[in-house]
């Protein structure tokens, strides 16, 4: 695991798929957040706060774990 | 490249080259340092420190997508305060660093020269800390 990246990973990429291809601009318009924003925590770069993770959760219609997992 | 990110690199470049100017001028001795053409240069290179940032800020407003130029959020946030806290303690730092030029007997506009050096260096550590964290991703 690179050094850098956050011990949570993310099913957002995933669910932007499922979600009839949702583009990072749209989930950032979605959340009250920039694209570059939405990029870095689906990179596991940036780690949101709990208020922006359930606002992408319910964008999906999803559970914070379903979006989220820890990873040891 | 958000609109942030841009006027990070907008203020690096800016400082950079107009107190690049002042400072480069008085430390080769094109102008003295203790007569009214320090002032001159100094009220050219903030007038012209302005300008350039208003039109350059104007230009990354107009060319940066919409989705660049959303609110600030909270990444944005903190990268913003990250960046002033590190700022802060190199200003501190640099301030108390002011005792040493002080002790070894410099004129009053030599200080203050320092003084605004060190203000400069604060504002490009910020600018600089802003762009890594904006490239790095937080």
């Amino acid at each position: 695991m690179d050094a850098r990246r956050l011990p949570i990973a993310n099913q957002i990429r995933r669910l932007r798929f499922e979600h009839g291809e949702m583009t990072q601009s749209e989930l950032a318009e979605k959340i009250g957040m920039t694209r570059q924003t939405v990029a870095a925590v689906e990179a596991g770069k940036y780690s949101p706060s709990l208020e922006a993770a359930f606002r992408i959760a319910h964008v999906f219609g999803a559970t914070l774990d379903e979006v989220f997992q820890w990873q040891e | 490249m958000s609109f942030r990110e841009k006027s990070a690199w907008i203020t690096l470049v800016t400082v950079l080259v107009c107190f690049g100017a002042y400072f480069g001028a008085i430390a080769t001795g094109l102008v003295s340092a203790r007569g009214f053409d320090t002032l001159h240069l100094l009220l050219t290179c903030v007038v012209g420190l302005v300008l350039l940032q208003v039109v350059l800020t104007v230009i990354a407003a107009i060319t940066t997508p919409k989705d660049g130029r959303a609110p600030r959020d909270e990444r944005e946030t903190l990268i913003q305060l990250r960046s002033q806290s590190l700022g802060y303690s190199v200003l501190v730092l640099l301030v108390l660093a002011l005792f040493i030029p002080g002790h070894l007997g410099h004129t009053v506009i030599d200080m203050m020269n320092f003084a605004l050096l060190d203000v400069v260096l604060a504002v490009l550590t910020v600018a600089v800390a802003q762009i890594v964290m904006f490239r790095r991703g937080a």
